[in-house]
């Protein structure tokens, strides 16, 4: 795939990014049950772990596939994923809450490990095309620290782009680099000033509010 | 700690939530994760870069991915074909069967019961209680894994207090029991079993010492 078409797919998805935080429905399964699910996991109970893997396995594989392109690599990340949910289930502190964020982190996290040994992350242009295979539309899931999209929004739209195509692409500063056609050097100072400033937006912002 | 390491450290932490730290340098950072402070450090960029979660579409993972975790976490399966599963359910059945025709004069009736099981379709243990309470049959179903020097030991959740036990599970096959009075008044009101994993032998306490990792609903038979 050409450099040129990555970077139009991955503008897009920044604008997709802004455009799916207005839409929330209800259709979410409920974070409560999710972390009684986890708990009974924690418990060693294997029919909660079957009824957690049919209720999230669905988001979760949808975030490794956008990550890794390829599904056979995201269908073995997918299993590794869920043997170290099992795995850590008691490690999962329930008063927090935020159990999908939980386990879509260890996603995430997996899927980092995966590319550094598979390299993947530029191959499989075809994957995108055939992943999406369901009409449902995931909404935000995610609880966002108050003010976030102000923060985000005052970050110039070279770092944004930076972070965007780190956290939910799973791109290094090399690839970002090429992708955007930009020094290396300017790649990584911005994202790293984004992240200070980020971190200081949300923070100042919590003072006040 | 310096307040220099502590921001390098805190840079590093973003770096690592956010994916552009990697190969060397990610794996020598995970080895600072067992320090609270950096766990901390760690768990608060991850709220805030949780902002920048992608929503998407949900895709289902195609069957053999579950398969694959059930064969490497070893749940409920242990490794055994479908053959033999069903071999042994069968054998099971005819010893129940066996055992009802042979055993039981004259048959007390079964007034409750309850299926401890991972899902309708792995039914571990079917109990049944039999003339109000007065006895107790265990069949077993589908074998549960169990490591060695462990067992399985039965609960009565009561309506009121401390689980009371109703004695170690058996691992094939069938069991059958009279109940003690204390067991029976134990079962009176309860709602609920509950099968806990214990050192073999049973629990040294009397109360379940190990995870819960069963609970079966008492329903009329």
């Amino acid at each position: 795939m050409s450099c040129a078409v990555l970077v139009s797919r991955c503008i897009r998805n920044v604008h997709g990014y802004v455009a799916f935080t207005m839409d929330r429905n209800d259709s979410l399964p409920p974070e409560i049950e999710l972390a009684q699910l986890l708990q009974r996991c924690a418990a060693h109970d294997p029919a909660a772990f079957r009824l957690l893997y049919d209720r999230t396995s669905p988001i979760l594989f949808a975030r490794l596939l956008r990550m890794l392109r390829r599904r056979s690599v995201a269908e073995e990340a997918l299993q590794e994923v869920y043997v170290r949910i099992w795995e850590r289930a008691a490690q999962y502190e329930i008063h927090r809450g935020r159990a999908l964020a939980w386990m879509v982190t260890i996603a995430r996290y997996c899927a980092i490990d995966l590319m550094r040994r598979e390299r993947v992350t530029l191959v499989g242009d075809d994957a995108l095309a055939e992943v999406a295979d369901e009409s449902t539309a995931e909404p935000g899931a995610f609880e966002k620290p108050n003010h976030f999209d102000d923060c985000i929004g005052r970050l110039s739209q070279n770092t944004q782009q930076c972070l965007t195509l780190a956290f939910v692409e799973g791109h290094s500063h090399d690839e970002i680099a090429r992708l955007t056609s930009n020094p290396l050097g300017s790649v990584k100072s911005w994202i790293r000033r984004g992240l200070i400033s980020l971190k200081e937006c949300l923070s100042g912002e919590r003072q006040t509010a | 700690m310096k307040s220099s390491n502590r921001e390098l450290l805190d840079r590093l932490a973003a770096e690592y939530v956010l994916g552009t730290l990697r190969s060397r340098a990610r794996r020598r950072f995970e080895r600072w994760l067992v320090s609270p402070q950096v766990r901390v450090m760690v768990n608060d960029w991850e709220q805030r870069l949780a902002g920048l979660e992608p929503s998407l579409q949900r895709v289902t993972p195609p069957a053999r991915v579950w398969q694959g975790i059930e064969g490497r976490l070893e749940l409920g399966r242990s490794g055994r074909t479908r053959a033999v599963r069903w071999m042994a359910l069968a054998a099971s059945v005819l010893l129940a069967v066996f055992g009802y025709f042979t055993l039981r004069d004259p048959p007390l009736v079964a007034t409750l019961q309850a299926s401890i099981a991972a899902d309708p379709q792995t039914i571990y243990w079917q109990v049944e209680l039999l003339g109000d309470n007065q006895e107790l049959n265990v069949r077993v179903l589908a074998t549960h894994p169990l490591a060695p020097g462990k067992a399985h030991e039965l609960w009565i959740l009561p309506a009121q207090g401390n689980p009371v036990s109703l004695g170690l599970l058996p691992a094939s096959g069938t069991q059958h029991q009279v109940l003690t009075a204390g067991q029976r008044a134990a079962l009176a009101g309860a709602k609920q079993l509950a099968v806990s994993l214990e050192p073999a032998g049973g629990s040294p306490t009397g109360l379940p010492t190990g995870p819960v990792i069963h609970v079966a609903p008492l329903s009329p038979a």
